[in-house]
């Protein structure tokens, strides 16, 4: 699909539509849509912004191309004065003291907020059911999960109710909805988005990323929540992609593929037999196709869990009730952050925090917590490697079909290894597009660090070709 | 410090047990094998550099930011937030 940011822009500076008509329309859907998108919608504030665009528009004056654009918001993005809950009940009535800088990037571009929308709690699951709010539905089929973390975010865009979705990935959380949902998630480059504002779940991986219908869409929305930032440490500075950029992809001749992910046990025929259909055409193009070796998928989810709990479990430690929160009085004030966290917290995230605080135990943090740390660093300098041979790394992004709602809360390890083909690139820190072609739930594709614009060169080469 | 801490003590949850599911996933990690290289002794290249370093002054917040940070609190007091008292065990 072709850019819908540009259609809009131009209808907008065209006069054919006004900008309050489109805001309106789009929080009149997210209000009755029963897919459960929704925590709040931001009504007051985004018709305030929709009108002041019109009367911009209607005094002559030029607008910027994100400029009137209605977007979403994963609940867990600070915006100065709403609601951010996190699809928690510790946090169901927070309201930001301060905007995230990656928001506020967008909001200075003169987009527009329309939604906060749901996810799974403080971003822990695959599919969107551990929520306060409801578990999002498919956009496609109803009776499935929306995906997860980020799935509120994901059907909003397939649905249409919003032009494009900030979510936020740090195990796949952005990549697996939208492949469930059928639209493009980018999970950029570790530290090319400001995490200022965003509320943490596993700090070293968690990433700020775009949900769109475009890959034009996509690089729009990354170019301007982009940069540096002195409130997040990890942040570096990156040159803006341009539309000529990604256009052409003569400098992509060697794709790679994970050998191990295709012949596991755990992979859907039809997502399998999809796959490699899809490396045939692209060796048809006179592309070099590799096979490469990978990390066992157990080890890659085992890692990735081991790391992330013991980060959940040190970033939620601050949700005590004392500074905000919804308090529960105990006798002491042990048994008042007891009882509080006891009662708030749902048990899949009571799952990670006890498992995080497991692993960083004495006696355990050895043979568990540091023996991950040690595998992490194998499972980048296997990237590296691979990196010096391919250009591009193409995988499936989930080994089958979204589940039934219900089965994910039943089975929370089948949910863990559901991840297995998106955990490993969050290890490595690198960038990976989902898109929303090639199997049921689409296919990744990844490259080496800092290297954001070669995705979305290769996503516009497959676009034609599949 | 030789006091035992158990899970549910560090993670402040009222009868917190560990979870059959997680330490499948622990099991993985303890069998899997591992470079002879302390993690601690590779070259992470994460570190910021001197001169990206925040200035080290106070920012103070604006008031719009303190007075939703007073609306967050719990229990609140003439402005000022509650807390349970401190009993020394």
């Amino acid at each position: 699909m072709s850019s819908q940011i540009h259609k809009i822009h131009q209808q907008l500076v065209n006069k054919d539509i006004t900008c309050t008509a489109l805001v309106q329309e789009k929080l009149e859907e997210l209000k009755q849509n029963t897919n459960n998108t929704v925590n709040a919608l931001l009504d007051t504030l985004a018709l305030d912004l929709a009108a002041k665009v019109d009367t911009k528009i209607a005094n002559g004056e030029t607008i910027g191309l994100l400029e009137g654009i209605p977007f979403g918001i994963k609940d867990v993005y600070m915006v100065q004065g709403t609601y951010t809950t996190a699809s928690s009940n510790l946090l169901k009535n927070y309201k930001s003291a301060y905007t995230a800088t990656a928001i506020q990037k967008l909001l200075d571009a003169g987009a527009i907020p329309l939604v906060k929308e749901n996810c799974d709690s403080f971003g822990h699951g695959s599919s969107s059911e551990n929520t306060i709010f409801g578990a999002v539905k498919n956009a496609i089929n109803p009776d499935l999960v929306g995906g997860g973390s980020s799935g509120g975010s994901a059907v909003n865009v397939a649905k249409d109710y919003t032009i494009f979705s900030i979510g936020g990935d740090t195990g796949g959380s952005v990549r697996q909805p939208a492949g469930y949902n059928n639209v493009y998630g980018l999970k950029p480059t570790y530290g090319r988005i400001s995490r200022f504002g965003l509320m943490a779940y596993a700090s070293s991986t968690d990433c700020v990323g775009p949900i769109a219908k475009s890959i034009e869409d996509i690089r729009i929305v990354l170019n301007t929540m982009s940069g540096q930032d002195v409130k997040d440490q990890t942040t570096y500075a990156s040159a803006d992609i341009s539309q000529d950029d990604i256009q052409t992809s003569d400098n992509i001749q060697t794709v790679g593929y994970f050998k191990n992910f295709i012949e596991s046990e755990a992979i859907d025929a039809q997502v399998k037999s999809d796959f490699l259909a899809v490396i045939e055409k692209i060796k048809a193009k006179g592309i070099a196709v590799k096979a490469l070796d990978f990390f066992k998928s157990d080890t890659l989810v085992s890692t990735y869990y081991t790391l992330a709990m013991a980060e959940t479990a040190s970033n939620l430690s601050r949700l005590d009730g004392t500074n905000y929160g919804n308090r529960i009085e105990g006798d002491t004030l042990k048994e008042t952050y007891s009882v509080t966290r006891s009662d708030n917290f749902s048990e899949e995230t009571k799952r990670r925090i006890i498992g995080g605080n497991q692993v960083l135990s004495q006696g355990f943090s050895d043979e568990i917590y540091l023996k991950g740390l040690n595998l992490r660093d194998q499972i980048s300098e296997n990237f590296e490697n691979d990196f010096k041979e391919v250009d591009i790394i193409i995988s499936p992004v989930t080994p089958s079909t979204p589940p039934k709602i219900g089965d994910s809360l039943k089975d929370p390890l089948a949910m863990y290894l559901s991840d297995a083909y998106t955990v490993g690139f969050s290890l490595g820190q690198l960038p990976t597009l989902t898109i929303p072609q090639g199997t049921a739930t689409g296919l990744q594709l990844t490259a080496a660090k800092n290297n954001d614009e070669l995705v979305l060169k290769f996503a516009n080469f497959l676009k034609d070709i599949i | 410090m030789s006091k035992i801490m158990t899970v549910d003590v560090l993670s402040s949850i009222k009868g917190a047990q560990p979870s059959e599911t997680v330490n499948k996933l622990f099991e993985v990690i303890k069998n899997a094998n591992t470079s002879n290289n302390n993690s601690f002794n590779n070259n992470h290249n994460n570190a910021v550099s001197l001169d990206n370093l925040r200035d080290d002054i106070v920012v103070n917040s604006p008031s719009a930011e303190k007075q939703i940070i007073i609306e967050n609190f719990p229990k609140e007091k003439d402005g000022y937030l509650v807390v349970s008292k401190v009993i020394e065990e």
